[in-house]
C-alpha cells in the first residue's frame, strides 16, 4: 500500500459544494492510484482527527475562506504535515486580490485599473461620497465589482453605469469586508494553470472561456453548456508564449509552489491583463486545471497523483 | 496541436426551450453550505416528522403488505383507491366541502396536481394569475409550460382583490387560464384570505369566467382564529388541492385534487401519461394509518408544536429585529414573511447570513420576475424554539450590520434613503 493521504474538503466556506465535488473526485482518483485515502469534511474535529490518523500528507481540496487564504496551510505546518499547493504567504497574497494586484503593479505585471473599498471606509469614513470619482480612476464603464477575497465569482457584478455601482458594491460587500471595483476588459478570457515539476514551473496549455451570457459568473462556471471552452486557447504563437510566460511569472512572483492558476484577459489592445491567481484550483467535472492537464495527456488521476507526490517528496 | 472545444454536455443545444431558464444558482450552493450541523435553517418548509408515530406507520405498512400484498404491489387505478378517496370525502366534509369519491383523484402530492393542471390548461404565452409572492414549487411547475405569470400583491387580508379586479378588467373575459391561490397561511406570505375577500375573488372569477385553483396544504394547521370556509365550499367549480404531506408525511407522496368532472377527466388523462397510477402501497398504508384515531392526536400535537415555534419566532423577531423590518404573524402553517426596506438586497446578504450560521430563502424566489429581493421567507416549522431565538438573533446581527452600511450609502446620497424610494430601482 502507498502512503496515507487525507483529503480536506467542504468546511464552512461558501464554496462548500464545489469543494465537496472537487474532494470526492480527488479521493476516487487517489484511491485508484493505490493510496490509502481519508476524505475529511472540515469540522472542529479536524485537528484531533489528523493527529489520530497521522496521514503522510494532506491534499487540500478546500476552496474559499480558511482553505485558500493561508489558514489551513498555517495549521498544517504547525502540525508538521506536508500538504499540496502553495504555502501560507503565497495563499494569503493570492487570496486577497487587493494585495496581489498591488504586487502586480509594483512588479510591472499588467492588471486592470481598480480601486478597493472596505466596508469600514463606507461606515466610518464616508467613502460613499466619493463614488463619483470611481469611473475617472478606473477608466470608465463598464466595470466589474467583486469581493476582494472570494472565489468562484460569488458576488461578482458587471456594472454598466454609475446608477448601478452602489448596489453592486453593497452586494459584493455581503461576501466579505472589502470589495474591488475594476475596469472591465473586453477580450479573450484565459485560465492558465502552472504545475511545478523537477525542472521548475511547467505551464499547461491556456484554456479559453467563452461564456454565452457574456460574463463568466458563478452560473457560467458551474452550469455545463453555459460556457464554451477551447484548449489550447485560440492564440497566435507569439501571444501564446507571452501569456504562458506571464502565468509562470506570477506563479513565481507570489511564491506559489506545486500548482496555481492565473486568470487573465487578453485585451483587445493585445495586452494580457492578470485578474487574479488561484492557489486551490477547482477539480470538478467542469474545472479548468484538469481540462488543461488533459490537453497534455495527463488524466485526472495523473494530476491528483502529481500534486500528492509534490507534497510527499518535499518539492517546495 | 489543434485546438479542441471542450464539451461537457454533448446534448446541449437539443434541450427544449422550456428548460432554458433552469440554471445552477449561487443560492443553491449557499444552501449546500447550510448543511453544516451548527447551522440554524429557516429555509426549508419541512414537517416535524419525528412526531409521527413510526410504530403506527410500520403497522400500517406491514398490514398493507400482509393483508393486501397483491394489490399493494400491482398497478392500481389512475384515480386512486376508492377507500382513500372516500376518506378524502370525510376530511373535506369536516371543512365544509361535500364531495363524492368520483369528484377526486389521488395524486403524488399536491405538487403533481400543479404540474398536471398546468399541462391541461396552459399553452405558451397564456396568462396565469397568482398571489405575489407565491409558492416557489407552483412557479416551477407552471413555468415549464411557458405561461405569463401575473402576480397580485397581498395585504393583511390576503390577495388584494381590488388589484385583481383591475387586472382582470385589463385582461378581459377568459383573459387568464386560471387563478392560483393559497388562501390559508399563504406560502410564503403568511397571510390568510378573509371570508369577504374569498367571496369577492369567486365573484370576479365567475364574472370573467376564469377557473380558480385553491391550494390548501396548511389549512388543518391552524393555531388560532376561526376556520375560514374553503373556496371550494363556496363554489363547486373551484379546483381544490389537498395533501397528506402535512397531516401525515411527505415521504408517501400522497395528495388529492378535486375538480369539476370534465376537468377531472382531462386531468386523469394527463396523470395516466405521467405515471399511469399512484403507488397502491402508499395508499393502502395511508388508509390503514387514517383508519385508526391516533392520527388526530398526532395532528393536534404537531399543530401545537408549530404554534410554539411560531410564537418563538414572532417573539424573537420582536426582540432582535431592527425597527425597519416588517413581518407577518400567520395564524397557522409554516412561514413568516419579512419585508425589509427596499434598498436591502437579501439575496446577496444570504452569503453573510450563512457565514453567521443561519439561512432563509430570499424573497425573489417567490416571484417570477426578480421582485422581492428585499424580502425573505422564514420557516419556523423545523427548528426548536431555543434555536429559533438564536437564529433570529444571528440574522438580526447581519441585518443590522448591513443596515449600517446602507445608511452610510444613503447618507452620501449614493442610494435612495427611504423604503419608498426603491420601487423605481427594480
Amino acid at each position: 500500500m502507498k502512503e496515507k493521504i487525507a483529503v480536506l474538503m467542504g468546511g464552512r466556506s461558501l464554496e462548500r459544494e464545489v469543494s465537496l465535488k472537487s474532494g470526492e473526485r480527488v479521493c476516487a482518483a487517489l484511491t485508484e492510484r493505490g493510496y490509502r485515502v481519508l476524505g475529511l469534511d472540515v469540522t472542529p474535529d479536524l485537528v484531533s482527527t489528523l493527529r489520530a490518523e497521522r496521514p503522510d500528507a494532506v491534499y487540500i481540496a478546500l476552496h474559499g475562506k480558511y482553505g485558500e487564504d493561508g489558514t489551513v496551510q498555517e495549521l498544517l505546518e504547525f502540525l508538521d504535515i506536508p500538504y499540496t499547493g502553495p504555502g501560507v504567504v503565497a495563499s494569503a497574497l493570492a487570496w486577497d486580490k487587493a494585495v496581489s494586484k498591488r504586487l502586480f503593479v509594483r512588479e510591472g505585471v499588467p492588471t486592470p485599473a481598480w480601486v478597493t473599498f472596505t466596508a469600514d471606509a463606507f461606515k466610518e469614513m464616508g467613502a460613499a461620497t466619493a463614488l463619483d470619482r470611481v469611473p475617472e480612476v478606473v477608466g470608465g464603464f463598464p466595470l466589474v465589482v467583486k469581493p476582494a477575497k472570494q472565489g468562484s465569482a460569488l458576488g461578482l457584478t458587471k456594472v454598466q453605469d454609475a446608477a448601478h455601482l452602489p448596489d453592486a458594491l453593497l452586494s459584493a460587500l455581503s461576501y466579505g469586508d472589502a470589495a474591488i471595483v475594476e475596469r472591465w476588459i473586453d477580450g479573450i478570457e484565459l485560465a492558465i494553470s502552472v504545475l511545478d515539476d523537477a525542472e521548475g514551473p511547467r505551464v499547461l496549455p491556456p484554456v479559453e472561456m467563452v461564456p454565452k451570457s457574456g460574463v463568466f459568473d458563478f452560473s457560467a462556471m458551474y452550469t455545463p453548456g453555459e460556457t464554451d471552452y477551447y484548449v489550447p486557447a485560440r492564440l497566435d504563437d507569439t501571444t501564446a508564449s507571452e501569456v504562458i510566460a506571464l502565468a509562470a511569472r506570477v506563479h513565481t512572483l507570489l511564491g506559489c509552489r506545486h500548482v496555481s492558476r492565473a486568470d487573465l484577459v487578453l485585451g483587445l489592445d493585445g495586452v494580457p491583463y492578470v485578474l487574479e491567481v488561484n492557489t486551490s484550483p477547482g477539480m470538478t467535472e467542469t474545472s479548468l486545471l484538469p481540462m488543461a492537464a488533459a490537453a497534455v495527456g495527463m488524466d485526472f488521476a495523473d494530476l491528483a497523483d502529481h500534486l500528492v507526490r509534490s507534497a510527499l517528496d518535499g518539492a517546495v | 496541436m489543434g485546438t479542441a472545444r471542450v464539451v461537457f454536455d454533448k446534448w446541449d443545444g437539443r434541450y427544449a426551450a422550456r428548460m432554458k431558464d433552469v440554471r445552477s444558482s449561487a443560492v443553491r450552493d449557499l444552501f449546500a453550505a447550510a448543511t453544516r450541523p451548527d447551522m440554524i435553517s429557516f429555509s426549508g418548509g419541512m414537517p416535524e416528522i419525528s412526531r409521527v408515530p413510526i410504530d403506527e406507520v410500520v403497522a400500517a405498512a406491514t398490514a398493507a403488505l400482509r393483508e393486501s400484498g397483491c394489490e399493494a404491489l400491482q398497478y392500481g387505478s389512475s384515480e386512486g383507491r376508492l377507500a382513500l378517496r372516500a376518506f378524502v370525502c370525510e376530511l373535506m366534509a369536516e371543512i365544509g366541502v361535500r364531495i363524492r369519491p368520483d369528484d377526486t383523484v389521488i395524486t403524488a402530492g399536491a405538487q403533481q396536481s400543479l404540474d398536471l393542471l398546468a399541462k391541461v390548461f396552459l399553452d405558451p404565452g397564456d396568462v396565469v394569475i397568482t398571489e405575489g409572492p407565491t409558492y416557489l414549487g407552483a412557479l416551477q411547475a407552471f413555468s415549464a409550460y411557458q405561461p405569463r405569470i401575473v402576480c397580485i400583491p397581498m395585504d393583511a387580508e390576503g390577495m388584494r382583490t381590488d388589484v385583481l379586479a383591475a387586472e382582470l378588467e385589463a385582461l378581459g373575459p377568459r383573459g387568464a387560464k386560471f387563478i392560483y391561490t393559497i388562501p390559508n397561511f399563504q406560502n410564503p406570505g403568511g397571510v390568510t384570505l378573509t371570508p369577504a375577500r374569498r367571496r369577492t375573488l369567486l365573484e370576479l372569477a365567475r364574472t370573467y369566467d376564469i377557473p380558480v385553483i385553491e391550494d390548501d396544504p396548511y389549512g388543518r394547521l391552524r393555531f388560532e382564529g376561526g376556520h375560514a370556509m374553503p373556496l371550494r365550499a363556496l363554489d363547486e367549480e373551484v379546483i381544490y388541492l389537498g395533501t397528506f404531506s402535512k397531516i401525515f408525511a411527505p415521504g408517501l407522496r400522497l395528495g388529492w385534487a378535486i375538480a369539476p368532472r370534465p376537468i377531472l377527466g382531462r386531468f386523469l388523462l394527463a396523470k395516466q401519461a405521467a405515471d399511469l397510477c399512484g403507488s397502491a402501497y402508499a395508499q393502502l398504508t395511508a388508509e390503514r394509518y387514517f383508519g385508526g384515531t391516533r392520527w388526530r392526536r398526532v395532528l393536534q400535537d404537531l399543530t401545537r408544536t408549530y404554534a410554539e415555534r411560531r410564537n418563538a419566532m414572532a417573539a424573537a423577531l420582536q426582540e432582535h429585529f431592527p425597527p425597519e423590518a416588517r413581518w407577518t404573524v400567520p395564524e397557522g402553517g409554516f412561514f413568516i414573511w419579512v419585508e425589509m426596506p427596499a434598498f436591502l438586497d437579501l439575496k446577496s446578504i444570504l452569503a453573510e447570513a450563512v457565514e453567521h450560521g443561519v439561512t432563509y430563502v430570499p424573497g425573489d424566489a417567490f416571484f417570477p420576475d426578480g421582485r422581492g429581493r428585499n424580502c425573505m421567507r422564514l420557516a419556523f416549522c423545523y427548528a426548536e424554539p431555543e434555536a429559533i431565538n438564536e437564529g433570529i438573533r444571528r440574522l438580526a446581527e447581519v441585518l443590522e450590520d448591513r443596515l449600517e452600511l446602507y445608511r452610510a450609502f444613503a447618507a452620501a446620497g449614493a442610494v435612495p434613503a427611504g423604503p419608498d424610494a426603491a420601487a423605481e430601482r427594480g
